[in-house]
């Protein structure tokens, strides 16, 4: 009697954990994965590297850091990616999530078809995108080193030197490869968020802009005034999304230009890259690395804070 | 008679202007196919040609084509063997050493993903406990965070394991745990997305018919889920087979490094001989572009559970 009632309490003990036994893993995995790592990197980024061992330095990575040339100099970089990248793959998106926001008999064979470089590895594609340019044998080579379309002499995209910069120090305007690179990173990112804009859109209410069309509003209002308010929400999170993506996205730099010609696509996710295993300094390297987790941090919480909005609106 | 009504036409426009999207879309693939079946002498021609198909007396002619297969043997490296099933083996690295490991990794990681996300994600879809709503906000905080700056953490980390000197240890294992670590949250919220679709009647029927609740999970939800977990199963193993940068620095020997670095070292060894690294890429990226293809379904149902959530 007492056994059986032993029995069924720890059996209904087991029934009320089932839930924590079930996440448990989850929760350890990260632990392990994320969350130790973020603290270690703080770590870190506070200690350098002697024979001995690990020393605490203070803020001292962080003064060594900032007074690196090359920091300066990849934050302009970055800033110029980020924008370029962020902007074009959004505006390209939301043109072509247009065109496919209606009834058409084929609009799941175009997907599937536009979706494929998103399939692609971004190392894979730096390679392609290396291939179309490369010097002499590139097949846009011939068309791009044409002194008539690209004066005085021709352009050779993964050597010509970056411009003299217009402001001080800001690398502005970009140097060509720069813009290739720009370009490569949108073709890559650009099926994503033509589905992303296309889900949001298909929640506009078709009777409102169609009531505006008869209230005689023009397309270009239709969309400023309608649609683009209305998907704000979506279009705040691709924004955030992207920046995330591409200011940590690694390969495509490694296997298009390497950061070069020179450093003039040397971004801060290579800066990182090349300070921690190239240069094997750990200490700035880390310093680096938290300054980029705190960014991505606040476009994690900014990007929360829509979506929850977004939800209570709901 | 009106043969065309303005909006058949405004159809056909934007029919056309899709189709001509595609196809711009589609350029580099498509010179890179073409490149990969080119000979040496037709890819580094002056100035470049696209077809390798002139001859001295026309710029075009179908017949008179030289398509050839070099790239691909450069990459496969086929010897002649007697045994086996084939006649030949395959002798070069990237098929011999860095496919299968990619292979593994993306197996084994997107199995553990698998198993530890339905877990979860029914957890969170079926029950209601303390701490619900933070543990599910935070996983989906950690969604967000890309592998890049946790990396330097990550590699001193492998390099104390290794020192640690434990029996049966080997990197590959710290390489999936960090894979698993990084593909599971975004895995976590697209599980609870499926299980929510699934009525909870089911469950609850099972239940007063005696079934234990891990009893309904095994027998009852997991087949009706079995589509959501295996759209999670191929968007995972798609995800760590294009991984580079966790899989090259995390490996210190080159034998056991995934196909993305493989492509990687083709890329410094054959700086001229693009129809090599061109076939390189078409090896490794077609099987996922026809995975891609015939699961196009499973892919866009998981994405459509997980972009919403960022």
């Amino acid at each position: 009697m007492q056994a059986t009632a032993t029995r069924r309490k720890s059996k209904s003990r087991f029934r009320d954990t089932l839930p924590f036994w079930l996440i448990l893993p989850t929760i350890l995995v990260l632990l392990a994965i994320q969350v130790y790592p973020a603290f270690y990197t703080i770590w870190l980024s506070f200690h350098e590297r002697k024979p001995q061992g690990w020393e605490y330095v203070g803020v001292r990575n962080f003064q060594l850091l900032f007074g690196m040339g090359i920091f300066g100099e990849s934050v302009g970089h970055t800033i110029i990616f980020l924008v370029g990248y962020v902007s074009l793959t959004l505006v390209l998106g939301f043109v072509i999530a247009m065109l496919l926001n209606r009834k058409l008999r084929f609009s799941g064979f175009y997907i599937t078809l536009l979706f494929i470089p998103w399939i692609i590895a971004d190392i894979i594609v730096g390679i392609v995108f290396r291939l179309l340019v490369i010097p002499d044998y590139g097949l846009l080579t011939g068309f791009l080193g044409n002194p008539a379309l690209f004066p005085p002499d021709g352009l050779s995209v993964l050597t010509a030197v970056p411009p003299q910069p217009w402001l001080g120090e800001f690398p502005f305007p970009p140097a060509p490869a720069m813009t290739y690179l720009i370009l490569a990173s949108s073709w890559r990112a650009l099926p994503f968020i033509t589905l992303l804009l296309l889900a949001a859109m298909q929640t506009v209410p078709t009777e409102v802009i169609e009531s505006s069309r008869i209230d005689g509003a023009n397309g270009w209002q239709v969309v400023r005034r309608i649609m683009i308010p209305l998907m704000l929400p979506t279009l705040v999170v691709a924004v955030f999304s992207l920046t995330l993506s591409g200011m940590n996205g690694v390969g495509m730099v490694f296997s298009l230009t390497r950061g070069g010609p020179g450093s003039a696509t040397q971004v801060l996710s290579y800066t990182l890259y090349s300070l921690g295993w190239s240069q094997l300094d750990f200490g700035r390297a880390a310093a680096l690395a938290l300054l980029i987790a705190v960014v991505n941090w606040a476009l994690i919480m900014a990007t929360l804070r829509v979506t929850r909005v977004e939800e209570r609106n709901h | 008679m009106k043969l065309l009504s303005r909006k058949r036409i405004n159809t056909l426009l934007v029919n056309g202007a899709l189709i001509a999207i595609c196809l711009i879309a589609l350029i580099p693939v498509a010179t890179t196919v073409l490149i990969s079946f080119k000979g040496e002498k037709d890819t580094i021609r002056k100035p470049p040609i696209i077809f390798p198909c002139d001859t001295p007396t026309s710029s075009f002619d179908l017949t008179a084509c030289r398509w050839a297969i070099e790239g691909y043997l450069r990459v496969l490296a086929p010897k002649p063997t007697d045994d086996g099933l084939l006649p030949f083996t395959l002798t070069g690295n990237m098929v011999r050493v860095y496919i299968p490991n990619s292979f593994l990794y993306a197996t084994s990681t997107a199995l553990l993903v698998v198993l530890l996300a339905g877990m979860a994600g029914y957890a969170f879809s079926r029950y209601r406990f303390r701490g619900h709503r933070a543990l599910m906000v935070a996983i989906l905080a950690i969604t967000g965070v890309p592998l890049l700056t946790n990396l330097l953490a990550l590699y001193q980390m492998g390099i104390t394991i290794r020192k640690a000197g434990i029996p049966f240890y080997d990197d590959r294992l710290f390489l999936i745990a960090v894979y698993v670590g990084f593909f599971l949250p975004l895995s976590v919220w697209i599980a609870k997305g499926f299980f929510d679709a699934i009525p909870r009647d089911l469950d609850e029927a099972a239940l007063i018919d005696g079934c234990s609740p891990f009893g309904a999970l095994l027998r009852v939800s997991m087949p009706l889920a079995l589509p959501g977990l295996m759209a999670i199963f191929l968007l995972t193993f798609v995800n760590v087979w294009n991984e580079f940068i966790a899989g090259y620095l995390l490996i210190p020997k080159n034998e056991l490094k995934p196909a993305m670095f493989g492509i990687y070292e083709f890329l410094g060894q054959n700086i001229i001989n693009l129809q090599v690294i061109a076939a390189a890429c078409i090896l490794i990226a077609l099987p996922i572009v026809i995975l891609f293809i015939f699961a196009r379904r499973s892919f866009f149902s998981a994405m459509v559970e997980g972009a919403v959530k960022g």
